[in-house]
């Protein structure tokens, strides 16, 4: 479903010029759960921004069914990350002023979808929220948090999901709550890339990458 | 309401404070500009009813400055200069006068009561004609010895038709009858027979001015032109040319202030500017996520440009409103400070005065927006997301 092949990428931080990925070749297909772990600055976060097109990589090709990535326009790359990709970030940044239904909501506002009641109580039904969409997030728990921002990041039907340390700032409960609900989804068919330094989920994952010094090294 | 508007409005609803000051900063700004603009309208239109009321075409006053004249006839200011009623004969004998009359504008000093009357001296005959507006309590004087007293001069001496009144010369005159509320400056004086005034003043031929009305208003110049060579040492004063010179001083009064509202509207859009882009850099780290969940450059744009938007639109009608509700006070403290103001409403409500002023502010809130809106779009979502 997505390939990278060769890919390079490479700024500037100051003088000093900083190789985060030195040729990664990767593929992830759909249904699969892979979990890439790594230490801290060596390339996983870039991997994964290349991964959802919000990042080009300085050389390489990344190809989505196929397609090239590495010319398209702009505006091409947003619609592929609003119909074929959703993301969770570890901060969670949901909007504070919304409520947990119009966070989830939110990608279908960008998507000019409408934000129909039905679809959102099931998501909230699916990571256990059903009971809090009229909250604020500042009301959540840092789990009840997370599976909010899985819902958004669910709501476009994406093919797939792109978790940047979804359980860091979670407790090993929480953790594993949320672990258990990316497990589900990429059961139903759902390609979930996962970062993680949690070494015990990394390990139940279907697969698992390390990215060391900007090379894959195990796969 | 839109998805984007909601999400604008929210953002703005998390800094209540700061969004309520900044909007409040928009409201005070537009809140003047509607009042110097309906001031403005007010005032004329409140000028040209106070001219029509006159009943009169135009003055002939003894040569001088055409803002004393204007002032003459709207307030009855005191000139310290007389024409010669003998003039009189030339205007009557003018072809095409209607009317004319002898006015005489003094000001009586009474060291018993320590007060100076201000006295108006008229031909009671014509008085009717030359205030048309008028109501009277009482009857218009008919002997030398009776006068007219303005409202508040009846109001603060406690008289009523029938009492006596002492003049500053001893005299004393009978109280024929009460001119009823005008609200403008009539209300200051005392009118009596122009005789009985010429008399009081030791000035027995003379008279301010000769207010005078035409047959025919299409041939005033004409009219004009032949007293002006008949007559010399006089000067004629149409209305419309006092209508002018007070439009004028006004004006002037209108530039300045608009000059202040528009520096006041002008920092209250870079407080917008200023309000935002906070808001913008306080936001970085959303706005990155915002673009990986889907959305464009263009929609930050957008949700950006909406919080300008609701801000200065909900600042103008805050201002609108304020502006309404002080109009009161507004008028208390112009009728205070400035010398002539005509009577009635001078802030009229005007809805196309309001829609102006608010789109006014709309446009500018646009272009105060536009700044934070094109930062936000350009927020690399891969930074912002790294924090």
């Amino acid at each position: 479903m997505i390939e990278l092949k060769q890919i390079e990428k490479s700024y500037r931080r100051g003088a000093e010029e900083v190789r985060a990925l030195r040729g990664v070749d990767l593929s992830v297909t759909a249904g699969e759960l892979l979990a890439i772990i790594g230490p801290s600055g060596a390339g996983k976060t870039t991997l994964l921004h290349i991964l959802g097109c919000l990042d080009q990589p300085t050389k390489g090709e990344v190809l989505y069914d196929g397609m090239s990535t590495s010319h398209m326009p702009e505006s091409e790359l947003v619609q592929l990350r609003r119909e074929k990709i959703g993301f969770v970030f570890q901060q969670f940044y949901l909007i504070p002023g919304l409520s947990v239904f119009d966070n989830i909501a939110l990608p279908l506002l960008f998507s000019k979808k409408p934000a129909s009641r039905s679809k959102i109580m099931a998501l909230a039904e699916m990571v256990g929220l059903e009971h809090r969409l009229d909250h604020a997030p500042a009301q959540l728990s840092g789990g009840e948090m997370q599976r909010t921002a899985i819902a958004r990041g669910l709501v476009n039907d994406p093919e797939i999901l792109l978790a940047d340390e979804p359980t860091g700032n979670l407790d090993s409960e929480n953790s594993d709550k949320i672990y258990t609900l990316l497990r589900s989804l990429s059961q139903n068919g759902l390609a979930t890339v996962m970062i993680t330094h949690n070494t015990e989920l990394a390990a139940r994952a279907q697969r698992t990458v390390q990215i060391r010094d900007g090379l894959v090294h195990s796969r | 309401m839109s998805g984007y508007l909601k999400l604008a409005g929210k953002n703005l609803l998390r800094h209540r404070t700061r969004s309520a000051l900044t909007m409040l900063g928009i409201a005070a700004s537009v809140g003047v500009l509607f009042s110097v603009l309906s001031f403005n309208k007010g005032f004329t239109e409140g000028l040209a009813v106070e001219l029509e009321r006159t009943g009169l075409h135009f003055m002939v006053v003894p040569s001088g400055c055409a803002h004393e004249v204007a002032a003459l006839v709207l307030h009855g200011a005191v000139i310290p200069k007389f024409l010669d009623t003998k003039v009189m004969e030339h205007v009557i004998d003018t072809a095409g006068i209607d009317l004319a009359t002898p006015i005489l504008v003094a000001q009586l000093p009474d060291p018993q009561r320590g007060k100076i009357d201000l006295i108006y001296g008229v031909d009671m005959s014509v008085l009717l004609a030359i205030k048309p507006g008028w109501e009277i309590i009482g009857k218009i004087p008919e002997q030398d010895n009776e006068i007219l007293l303005g409202y508040e001069v009846a109001q603060h001496e406690k008289l009523q038709p029938g009492d006596q009144f002492s003049s500053g010369a001893g005299t004393t005159l009978l109280v024929a009858g009460i001119v009823g509320l005008t609200g403008s400056q009539d209300d200051a004086f005392v009118y009596l027979p122009i005789n009985t005034a010429q008399k009081l003043l030791d000035h027995p031929s003379a008279a301010t001015a000769i207010g005078v009305k035409v047959t025919d208003p299409t041939r005033m110049v004409e009219i004009t032109d032949a007293l002006t060579a008949a007559v010399p040492g006089i000067q004629i004063v149409t209305m419309g040319e006092v209508m002018n010179s007070i439009s004028n001083l006004a004006a002037s009064a209108r530039a300045l202030s608009l000059a202040i509202v528009l520096i006041a509207i002008l920092i209250s859009a870079v407080g917008v500017m200023n309000s935002i882009l906070m808001a913008v850099f306080e936001r970085t780290q959303e706005i990155g996520m915002m673009r990986a969940v889907g959305a464009s450059r263009r929609d930050i744009f957008r949700i950006i440009l909406e919080e300008t938007t609701i801000l200065s639109l909900s600042g103008g009608l805050v201002g609108i409103l304020i502006s309404i509700l002080g109009s009161r006070m507004i008028e208390a403290f112009v009728r205070a400070v400035m010398p002539f103001v005509p009577s009635g409403n001078l802030i009229s409500f005007d809805p196309g005065v309001a829609a102006g002023s608010v789109l006014f502010i709309f446009i500018i809130g646009l272009c105060a927006g536009i700044y934070p809106a094109l930062k936000a779009s350009k927020i690399n979502p891969v930074e912002a997301i790294k924090g």
